[in-house]
């Protein structure tokens, strides 16, 4: 938060590391012992077992194979009993295969982007929509947002969960909504303008667009109202939200949370340690498995993010495999939650590559990279097998400051680059230099792996 | 006496050269000689012109991977053993060559660690150096006296 003009007395109380003075939601939960906070979840998970073998037949049916009842459910632990659930099952069942109450009783349907075969739809009674705003209470306030803020949605709404689901529980928290919804930059730099708009909701890169663009108009940011920025919605590196934070004098944070258990609202960072996010523990039992095998990793340890949601009626999920790879820490934190926290995932178990036998994960590059002086964060990484051996080439954008006429030097770079990729890959590489802006720029999910290896 | 070079970075794919050379054309910059070397990966194209500082600005908004260093550019009478005469002197003193090549006409430029060593050693020998000025003026050539 260098470097900025923090405005408002929340964020400024966090600003000096005073975080007892920032409202915490529900202290009785969040601040809670671990054991306290151990036999809530246990007593839900219960519940929420018997409701999903009860009412779903898919569950019902896979437990039955596995050889468990809801009666074997007595520790926290017991959960490694049931079966996992993946994205292929809530496809499989499309639309209303899962759901585990009468349709009449389900108040909100959202459905997650199907880009391959069918969308994954979800559905929320009304219980759920509390439980719902309840976790987005948390996490706004979390990042220093408070009843009297005006909050800007530059979120699409529709059936994406991010819009609607921040936008009920801000507005249960007392928030003024603006319902801005995506797009026209200009209008949306206007009505921050006119209507005093203190929260912009949006992406990371949406946000700096509009950033930019109010810069052209020449708006002076640090005199501007808005001073949060709620992310979502893709990725945000640590570099974009300082770069964010600094030009637009803003105290940005983002969120976790995914469709198939419920939206956003899973985890949420605070502002005392910004790399983690607290997850909402009594709504979410959380477990950290190997991705290969799906067992447990010891506690702090990287792994695969499984989430069964508690006292979720419409849908109950039990497991669900999540593909995202963080690691979950329970200590308690320097804001004053209790809740385990878990770090901001910046890579997911499906985009892992198995090079010669070593798993590589494109986000091991990027860390590299960015350490590096004289290269762009910019990279592609091509995996072949034309030799028989599997081949990775690291394709790395040069800045013009790092090039000398020399070819000794260009190749002791190169090779320098190499070295160290390896150092944290352990697995060699090769690496090829490209020119300033040779690697393609994309505005969405950015593709960093071309995998060229035939089987 | 030396002259500027002017090294680009470049992907060794088809219309990266060509680029660099319509920006040149552009700004009317004259290259007067060039060498294009890779390493199957990337290369290195330096270019002798007869204003570096523009070139060099061209390739910079182009937001290309360039530098300028200084070579020596020496004049050669055309006849035969005039090119083994001026790498033996520089053997003799022990001079490395990193890199060699030529002009337009019988110039070349040399590539070495030490230009003031090597100047002194090819000037002691009747060679005839030249710097950026002399390339300036090689423009007036018999076409544009037509003019």
């Amino acid at each position: 938060m260098a470097d900025m003009t923090v405005k408002g007395a929340a964020l400024e109380a966090a600003a000096h590391g005073r975080f007892d003075e920032l409202p915490i939601h529900n202290p009785s939960i969040e601040c809670a012992s671990r054991e306290r906070i151990e036999a809530i979840q246990l007593a839900r998970l219960i519940d929420q077992v018997e409701w999903a073998y009860d009412r779903v037949a898919w569950y019902r049916e896979r437990m039955d194979a596995a050889g468990v009842s809801p009666s074997d459910i007595k520790t926290l632990a017991d959960i490694r009993k049931l079966p996992f659930t993946d994205k292929q099952a809530l496809r499989e069942t499309f639309p209303y295969g899962m759901f585990a109450v009468p349709l009449d009783e389900v108040v909100e349907l959202h459905a997650s982007s199907g880009t391959t075969g069918k969308p994954i739809v979800v559905g929320y009674d009304k219980g759920d929509m509390d439980l719902w705003a309840d976790c987005i209470m948390r996490l706004v306030q979390m990042a220093g947002v408070v009843p009297s803020d005006r909050v800007q949605m530059a979120f699409g709404y529709g059936m994406f969960t991010g819009g609607f689901g921040l936008h009920y529980g801000l507005q249960r928290l007392g928030c003024m909504m603006i319902p801005a919804g995506s797009g026209n930059t200009e209008r949306q730099i206007q009505m921050i303008q006119d209507y005093g708009s203190t929260v912009l909701v949006s992406t990371p890169s949406y946000a700096l667009h509009v950033c930019e663009v109010g810069e052209k108009m020449g708006i002076d940011w640090a005199k501007s109202t808005l001073r949060v920025g709620l992310f979502g919605g893709e990725p945000c590196t640590p570099a974009l939200k300082a770069e964010i934070e600094r030009r637009m004098h803003i105290v940005c944070t983002d969120n976790y949370g995914l469709t198939e258990v419920m939206g956003p609202g899973v985890s949420g960072e605070c502002l005392a340690e910004r790399d983690m996010q607290h997850i909402a523990e009594d709504h979410f039992v959380w477990e950290v498995v190997d991705p290969e095998t799906g067992e447990p990793v010891a506690e702090g340890e990287m792994g695969e993010l499984v989430l069964t949601p508690l006292g979720k009626h419409a849908i109950p999920v039990l497991r669900y495999r999540t593909h995202d790879l963080t690691r979950v820490v329970t200590e308690r934190c320097a804001c004053g939650r209790t809740t385990a926290r878990m770090q901001k995932v910046r890579s997911r178990s499906d985009d892992m590559l198995i090079i010669r036998g070593t798993n590589v994960f494109p986000s091991q590059v990027e860390d590299v990279l960015s350490g590096i002086d004289g290269v762009t964060p910019h990279y592609r990484i091509v995996v072949d097998n034309e030799t028989g051996l599997d081949r990775m080439t690291v394709h790395v954008e040069l800045k013009p400051e790092a090039f000398s006429d020399s070819f000794e030097q260009m190749d002791a770079f190169r090779r320098a680059i190499e070295e160290k990729l390896k150092g944290v890959l352990l697995v060699s590489s090769k690496v090829k230099l490209v020119e300033p802006g040779g690697i393609e720029r994309s505005t969405g999910k950015t593709k960093h792996v071309q995998d060229l290896r035939k089987m | 006496m030396s002259v500027s070079q002017i090294s680009v970075f470049v992907e060794s794919r088809p219309g990266h050269m060509a680029r660099v050379l319509e920006a040149f054309q552009r700004a009317s910059v004259n290259v007067r000689g060039y060498s294009a070397s890779d390493t199957g990966d990337y290369g290195i194209v330096r270019f002798i012109v007869d204003d570096p500082d523009k070139a060099l600005e061209v390739l910079k908004d182009m937001g290309a991977a360039a530098v300028k260093t200084e070579v020596l550019c020496a004049l050669l009478p055309d006849t035969p053993g005039e090119l083994a005469r001026i790498m033996a002197i520089m053997a003799r003193c022990g001079i490395n060559v990193e890199y060699s090549y030529s002009l337009i006409s019988t110039f070349i430029a040399i590539s070495v660690k030490d230009l003031d060593a090597a100047q002194r050693a090819l000037e002691g020998e009747s060679i005839e150096l030249i710097d950026q000025n002399d390339l300036v003026d090689f423009d007036r050539t018999p076409t544009k006296e037509k003019e």
